[in-house]
């Protein structure tokens, strides 16, 4: 416990901490616009092609200067959506084939850079490789104050543009027909996840910032049906992965931010996509199993219900073998039991058989007059009573 | 200067040259078209043949290579609160984290202006408008939990909640069922019968007659336009869907509406 509470008052984790909250935070509230507007991909393009623009803005600087560095990115970045637009606009190839084409190109121009600013050598040369999987140690104080002014124009600007951004992003024809600039709030939207994925690259990693932009927006989704709510909790998924990474990363020593960053959002996801609930896998499955339990009790009761009918006797004992015999299989006896406890059927004898036998109760007729949609006619011979429908 | 100009005021819907490309094959030619205000009219041309493509360029949603469309004398950039338009419901996902009231208020959203979030006011209208459409009861919902023909009412609401002169309609009884398409149609003629203008994009040949007044006919060209009892005939719909499916939906001669 001491040990925690002496990492947490050390300067460089409190930096690292705040500075991994906040990007995570950024990323977390405009990725769920990205990820509602099916981009989730264009934020791993623009990722990766900023890739270059580090490179460039190393050799331009002649060294490794955060300022340089990050417009680099976000040029090269910026340059790769124009041309992403371009060739869905002018060509017949769809947005997919334009993501993988522009991403692999960037890339690997990068990747060249980055051998080639490599094998010249140099002190600062290998502080590059950080920024292919992220160095959560190597942020400064000084950098936060830049993540921060970027975050708060982020917050601004979503809390400003709030409904546009929703509009748009639902529909963006009608907003179009509406007379929305659609192209320039989409623009917007874009811009911001650049900036994001700039301040993000030194603590993730341009391989692996994508998913810090697509999983907290994943994640979050599946607990609410409100747009405010998922881009807060989308912030909120982003904020506490990035940190808890990057906390583990800077207290272990070589350990690269971006893939435990990775590791814990994904985590986080896999456990939204499996227990949230209404949308949940084990929510659905639970459904869906008492689903069929009604629909399987239901068989039963009316079985019974219109054995009940042909006989003509609303207290018609049915044998075991009958039961057996109309519902393809003996109900398991936890099923008969539990349908016993509701007070839907009861064990009768009829003598002189020696099988069990059962017969419906009143409540049981009305549950089965229900299920089947008919009147309850065993019940009912005079009309005196009313229809068993609930 | 011009904008200031009416050009064709006494038409709801005024298309003159219009012709519009993707690639270098034309998806519109030549379009002129001229539909009367107060009328109840239909879209209608086979598969591909600019339907769609016609509204969204009247709308200003793509570029036209040649041509001009007006509103009520205007260009569409001067009547967007005027027009209410109701997109393909399949245009949208569903599954987006809202509900069926918030929807019809996106309606609202040019009104409110910049910077302003909806209000009680807002809320109330979009109540209003989903009561007009039946849906009052399904206002909170998430809206992937409603069927096709409930969407595509919330949708008719966002466009009804503007109080728009001229309505849109890309397809709107596209995948509802016959009940659904009951409430839609005799809401479209209530909205017609008040001096609003309604304009649908149609594709059920058998219900022209019944349900509209006004009728265009397209086939990348202009086949036919006019009232539906003048246009509606054996040699149009031949001329504009070839031979076989004229023999099907030919009018009975003095079926006319």
């Amino acid at each position: 416990m001491n040990a925690l509470i002496d990492l947490i008052s050390s300067g460089i984790v409190q930096t690292v901490l705040i500075g991994a909250a906040l990007l995570g935070a950024i990323s977390g509230m405009l990725g769920a616009f990205a990820v509602l507007r099916r981009q989730s991909l264009l934020g791993d393009a623009l990722s990766h092609a900023a890739l270059p623009g580090v490179c460039l803005g190393f050799l331009v600087a002649g060294g490794r200067d955060l300022g340089s560095v990050l417009a680099g990115a976000f040029a090269t970045g910026a340059l790769a959506a124009l041309i992403m637009m371009l060739i869905v606009r002018r060509t017949t190839l769809k947005t997919d084939a334009a993501l993988g084409i522009v991403l692999s190109v960037f890339f690997a121009v990068g990747i060249v850079l980055l051998t080639v600013i490599q094998t010249r050598g140099g002190a600062g040369s290998l502080g590059l490789m950080t920024f292919l999987f992220g160095q959560a140690a190597a942020i400064l104080r000084a950098d936060l104050w830049i993540m921060g002014g970027i975050g708060l124009a982020a917050l601004v600007l979503v809390l400003a543009f709030w409904k546009e951004f929703k509009l748009v992003s639902f529909d963006a024809d009608y907003a179009r027909a509406q007379g929305f600039p659609v192209t320039l709030l989409e623009a917007g939207l874009t811009v911001m996840v650049a900036l994001a994925i700039v301040v993000g690259l030194q603590l993730v990693g341009v391989v692996l910032m994508v998913a810090l932009l697509i999983a907290p927006a994943a994640a979050a989704r599946q607990w609410t049906n409100t747009l405010g709510t998922m881009v807060m909790l989308s912030a909120a998924i982003g904020a506490t992965s990035g940190a808890a990474g990057a906390l583990i990363s800077a207290t272990t020593r070589g350990l690269a931010t971006g893939p435990v960053v990775v590791l814990i959002v994904t985590g986080a996801v896999l456990v939204s996509i499996t227990v949230a609930p209404g949308r949940g896998l084990l929510w659905q499955a639970l459904a869906a199993r008492r689903a069929r339990a009604r629909i399987s009790d239901g068989r039963v009761l009316t079985t019974l219900h219109s054995l009940a009918e042909a006989h003509d006797d609303a207290g018609y004992p049915a044998e075991q073998g009958m039961l057996q015999t109309a519902l393809g299989a003996m109900p398991p006896a936890a099923q008969i039991n539990a349908l016993e406890r509701r007070g839907l059927i009861r064990p009768v004898t009829h003598p002189p058989e020696t099988t069990p036998h059962w017969e419906l109760t009143e409540a049981g007729h009305a549950e089965a007059a229900a299920i089947s949609g008919a009147p309850d006619r065993t019940q009912s011979p005079d009309g005196s009573q009313q229809e068993g429908k609930q | 200067m011009r904008d200031d100009t009416l050009h064709e005021p006494g038409q709801a819907l005024h298309v003159e040259d219009l012709t519009v490309t993707y690639g270098t094959k034309p998806a519109l030619w030549d379009i002129d078209l001229d539909i009367p205000p107060g009328v109840m009219c239909a879209i209608v041309g086979p598969n591909g043949s600019g339907k769609s493509t016609l509204l969204k360029a009247a709308l200003g949603l793509v570029r036209p290579v040649a041509g001009h469309v007006r509103f009520l004398g205007r260009p569409v950039g001067k009547m967007r609160g005027r027009i209410g338009y109701v997109p393909q419901r399949h245009s949208v996902d569903w599954d987006f984290p809202t509900t069926a009231r918030d929807v019809v208020a996106m309606g609202l959203y040019r009104q409110i202006g910049w910077f302003r979030r909806p209000g009680a006011d807002a809320r109330a209208r979009a109540m209003a408008a989903l009561g007009e459409v039946g849906m009052q009861d399904y206002a909170d919902r998430q809206i992937s939990q409603l069927s096709g023909g409930q969407q595509q009412r919330v949708f008719i609401a966002r466009a009804l909640v503007q109080d728009a002169q001229i309505l849109i309609l890309d397809e709107p009884m596209a995948g509802v069922d016959a009940a659904t398409e009951a409430i839609i149609i005799a809401l479209l003629k209530r909205l017609r019968d008040e001096g609003r203008t309604v304009i649908v994009v149609h594709h059920d040949l058998t219900t022209v007659q019944s349900y509209f007044d006004w009728l265009v006919m397209l086939n990348v060209r202009i086949i036919a336009q006019g009232p539906v009892r003048k246009v509606y005939t054996p040699e149009n719909l031949r001329a504009a869907y070839g031979r076989q499916l004229a023999m099907i939906a030919v009018p009975a001669e003095g079926n006319g509406l």
